[in-house]
């Protein structure tokens, strides 16, 4: 230590640049250093505030070192129908997964599990077991008699995670109101999909109340409905069909049908054609239902009464078209026989008379320009012509030349009977049973429909829809398919639309079939009075009781005046 | 020589005087980041004091004990050990590469009896003080010569070959880091760092192909983890989902899930930043960076006032170092750089790490305990 002073001493000046240039710089360093503190920060918040979906699935306390299973707080909320009946819930199942850096003899071990898991190869196993990874699924949601056996192979690199499996006890019923998740738990269809985020753990509750999504669905009448759809789908050899079952005065979907259909709790392997929903999705030319439309703005707007009348003795052509009846009278009919025989040639005169302004109006006014709003995603927007010319409106007016799905229909068609509100169709449980909605016709107006409805079915095509004592009013439907450069005549969309009681309407009930083909007992005939109104029949018959709507005597003197002014061709 | 009365004056107090002057507030708050880490391993041991954090708290008493000797003890020593201690430490590096113990899935080890050492932990201060003292005893003009960059680039080069060959990508990097922060310090000429700069970018294509494929999988997983997510992603998927899950406040002490359910990888080392931030939440994981920031900005701060030329880059080359580190170890678990097992010093358990903290911090206390002092151009004046 002798000479530390005598090496002390330096000169400063010379040192001067040097230490104001590290001096400098050192400034600049604490400038980065301050940077990445302040980026790091900034990530903890971003991360930190971020939501963390389906982060916390299981949850599990400790207590010296031990872990203990703890009842499962944060998982996917339930559905269920509107009388609270679970339409989707959550089954608690472990998969496997290894440590793959812990497995001594993989070959041997692959051969094991093949055995107890038939469904996985061989090789897969194998090829998971020596990849050397910390982690690596082997198998998702195991049986629990699986999951026994791979315990008891004592293999401590092998791990069981806890996981949810999604359950819908209803199987395919309502499948395509409800949708179906992933091996995940993420919603990829229907409710699941539209309420993801809401259902999945820590998320907002906004629209689920006790982490459960309560639907409009009555899951009864979803049996009725479906169980008749399908019987008709099958009696007509058709490729598919929808239905739906509305309360007018809320907007809620009580039942909701698309055939074919599938079977959530397994979507492996399922066909677009079967996840394709005809009810909100499809989009179809309805035919003569659509006369419903047409009348109840001729009405409305004044230009026609019932006491007025068209002339329908022979087909009316305009430019290369030629437009007909499918049950021609020959002569002059009266406004509700146009409607009761369902005369496309009335029809369209009437239309030509309402006009193309109003006429498009009428019909964006009720919905049927857009998609239907409602809470799941398959929605299908609809199709018209961008054209809208004279010959448009003529076949519009009976539903040609328009597509809309069969969810648009029913609503406008709820719009038209319960006294001339627009409500928006939805899934979801009201509690007070009332929506309010948007007036899109009188009160008045929407009487006189009521009666026009009431005398199809009492007189005219949509008999075979008559539900002793439950006072059904509807239109059938029956359209050629669209096929590429035209129609084609061979092919059918029947469908049928109803509502009841017609006194007081209380739930459109629709049912549409596609490609159905004529049978014996339907002498052949395939359209919608033969085919679809049988279904709208049988399933008030059947949901009546559950909806709570009693049979009843009808009184006669409600429609007295209309039945005058309509003429029963046979008993002259 | 008037300032020869002045200087001796300052410099020689006696060893008690410069105890009773250390800056015990950043020492307490050193032995606070160690604590945050003592609590964590708890923690992960699911409530227990064994197996980790009882041991991690004997050795932290012990590393404390060691920073306070280096921080008391006379500069002129430090600076006489530069080069020797760079000497032995690329020698262990070598033992290792010869005879080193298998560990880790890389040989990283030097069991030298009673405990093991990682020897490149140890570089990295080596590189550093080495360096300081290169730069010490040259003046502004000769450090901008190229000629005078041959032997720090030696310093600087052979330590990083020898960890790269271990293989350890993330230690070599930061030695690199380290070692350039010291040459920035020091004057060299800032396009010297940016061409240094592009040449790395330019070497990428050509250094791929030398990865393993681990650390290729690493690289690839960090720019989309979602990819594979319960593969190579996991554990950076798992990570930033425990970070997210612990909210403003934390799910409470021992109730993180992610923690306490193993969902994490590596929670005891690399990844206990994620549990402390899911169990403390936002407020814990603020907290915790803050103090580190406090005792890194009082190294820098330390630097800016020091009057000796190897005082001030040691302690802002090491403040830097020490950055790097916790800088590292933070991006990491939050997925803002590729999982390169780099673990939090002072917080992750196992000691090496927190020896290089603490030794590290050591010195940065003895510059600042002998921030006076001048020290001659060549040497220490105790060779």
């Amino acid at each position: 230590m002798t000479d530390i002073t005598s090496f002390q001493f330096q000169s400063v000046d010379k040192n001067v640049s040097k230490m104001d240039v590290a001096r400098l710089r050192l400034i600049w360093a604490i400038a980065l250093f301050s940077l990445g503190f302040m980026v790091l920060i900034g990530r903890t918040l971003e991360l930190g505030l971020a939501d963390p979906v389906g982060a916390v699935r299981k949850t599990v306390a400790t207590k010296s070192g031990r872990t203990v299973i703890a009842p499962v707080q944060m998982a996917r909320a339930d559905i269920v129908d509107r009388n609270g009946e679970i339409l989707a819930t959550n089954l608690e199942t472990s998969s496997l997964a290894v440590d793959a850096t812990m497995i001594k003899d993989p070959k041997g071990l692959a051969r094991k599990l093949a055995e107890i898991i038939p469904d996985v190869p061989l090789a897969t196993f194998e090829k998971r077991l020596s990849s050397g990874k910390k982690f690596v699924w082997l198998k998702r949601k195991l049986s629990p008699a699986q999951k026994w056996k791979v315990n008891a192979l004592g293999e401590v690199g092998l791990k069981f995670e806890r996981e949810e499996e999604r359950i819908y006890p209803h199987g395919r019923l309502a499948a395509h109101v409800l949708g179906y998740v992933d091996v995940d738990g993420n919603g990829l269809a229907g409710l699941e999909h539209y309420f993801d985020d809401e259902m999945k753990a820590g998320s907002s509750q906004v629209d689920i109340g006790d982490r459960t999504l309560r639907t409009s669905l009555d899951i009864r009448v979803q049996f009725a409905l479906a169980d008749e759809l399908s019987a008709a789908m099958r009696a007509h050899s058709a490729v598919g069909g929808a239905g739906l079952v509305m309360d007018v005065k809320s907007g809620e979907v009580i039942a909701m049908v698309s055939l074919p259909d599938y079977d959530p709790n397994d979507i492996r392997g399922i066909s677009k054609e079967a996840l394709f929903n005809r009810a909100t999705k499809g989009v179809y030319e309805l035919g003569s239902t659509f006369k419903t439309f047409t009348f109840a703005a001729a009405l409305d707007e004044g230009v026609v009464t019932l006491n007025d009348g068209y002339d329908a003795t022979k087909p009316l052509r305009i430019s290369r078209f030629l437009i007909q009846d499918d049950h021609p009278k020959a002569r002059y009919l009266s406004v509700p026989e146009i409607f009761t025989y369902s005369s496309n040639i009335g029809t369209a005169q009437m239309a030509l008379d309402l006009g193309t302004e109003r006429q498009q109006e009428f019909l964006n006014n009720i919905g049927l320009l857009q998609p239907a709003p409602i809470e799941i995603t398959e929605v299908g927007a609809p199709m018209y012509p961008t054209n809208w010319r004279k010959v448009s409106t003529m076949t519009i007016s009976y539903g040609h030349g328009i597509a809309v799905s069969p969810l648009q229909l029913a609503t406008g068609i709820s719009a038209m009977v319960n006294g001339g509100r627009l409500i928006p169709a939805t899934l979801i449980h009201q509690t007070d049973g009332v929506r309010e909605g948007k007036q899109v016709i009188k009160p008045s107006t929407s009487r006189q429909i009521r009666q026009l409805l009431r005398m199809v079915v009492k007189k005219g095509t949509g008999s075979k829809a008559s539900a002793i004592g439950y006072r059904v009013g509807g239109k059938t439907g029956t359209a050629e398919k669209a096929a590429a450069g035209g129609y084609n005549e061979k092919l059918l969309i029947s469908s049928f639309v109803g509502a009841f009681p017609m006194d007081d309407p209380q739930y459109v009930v629709f049912a549409l079939l596609d490609e159905p083909k004529g049978i014996k007992e339907t002498h052949g005939f395939r359209g919608g009075g033969w085919t679809a109104a049988p279904v709208v029949k049988n399933v008030i018959l059947r949901a009546s009781p559950i909806l709570g709507i009693a049979p009843k005597e009808e009184d006669e003197g409600l429609y007295r005046q209309i039945a005058m002014k309509i003429h029963d061709d046979k008993k002259r | 020589m008037v300032q020869k009365s002045l200087s001796v004056r300052r410099v020689d107090r006696n060893i008690f005087q410069k105890f009773i002057g250390l800056n015990w507030f950043i020492v307490l708050t050193n032995i606070a980041i160690a604590g945050a880490g003592l609590v964590m391993l708890y923690s992960v041991a699911g409530g227990s004091w064994e197996p980790w954090a009882a041991a991690q708290s004997v050795r932290l008493a012990m590393g404390v004990c060691l920073m306070l000797m280096i921080a008391v003890t006379d500069i002129r020593i430090w600076m006489a050990l530069a080069y020797p201690a760079w000497v032995v430490g690329v020698a262990m590096l070598l033992a290792v590469e010869v005879i080193g113990a298998v560990g880790m899935g890389g040989q990283r080890w030097l069991d030298i009896g009673f405990m093991r050492i990682q020897p490149s932990e140890l570089m990295k201060i080596a590189v550093v003080l080495a360096l300081a003292r290169y730069f010490h005893g040259r003046d502004f003009y000769q450090s901008r010569r190229l000629v005078s960059l041959v032997f720090p680039a030696v310093l600087l080069i052979v330590p990083m070959i020898l960890v790269v060959r271990q293989p350890d990508l993330g230690t070599s990097l930061m030695i690199v880091a380290g070692g350039a922060a010291v040459l920035f310090l020091a004057g060299l000429p800032a396009w010297l760092f940016v061409s240094a700069g592009v040449v790395v970018a330019a070497a990428i294509p050509i250094g791929w192909q030398f990865l393993h494929d681990y650390q290729k999988n690493r690289v690839l997983t960090f720019l989309n983890p979602e990819s594979d997510p319960l593969g190579a992603g996991y554990q950076i998927t798992q990570s930033k989902i425990a970070l997210g899950s612990g909210g403003m406040t934390g799910k409470g002490f021992l109730q993180g899930t992610q923690s306490q359910l193993n969902f994490l990888p590596e929670m005891k080392t690399d990844f206990i930043f994620t549990v402390l931030a899911e169990e403390f939440g936002l407020i814990g994981a603020v907290i915790l960076l803050s103090l580190y920031t406090i005792v890194l900005l009082y190294g820098l701060l330390i630097g800016i006032g020091t009057r000796s030329q190897f005082g001030r880059l040691l302690a802002s080359g090491l403040s830097i170092t020490l950055f790097l580190y916790v800088l590292i170890n933070v991006a990491m678990v939050m997925g803002l750089m590729p999982v390169v097992g780099v673990p939090l010093p002072m917080v992750s358990w196992g000691g090496s790490a927190m020896l290089t903290w603490l030794i590290a911090y050591g010195l940065i206390l003895s510059v600042a305990t002998h921030r006076q002092v001048t020290l001659a151009p060549k040497g220490s004046g105790l060779a």
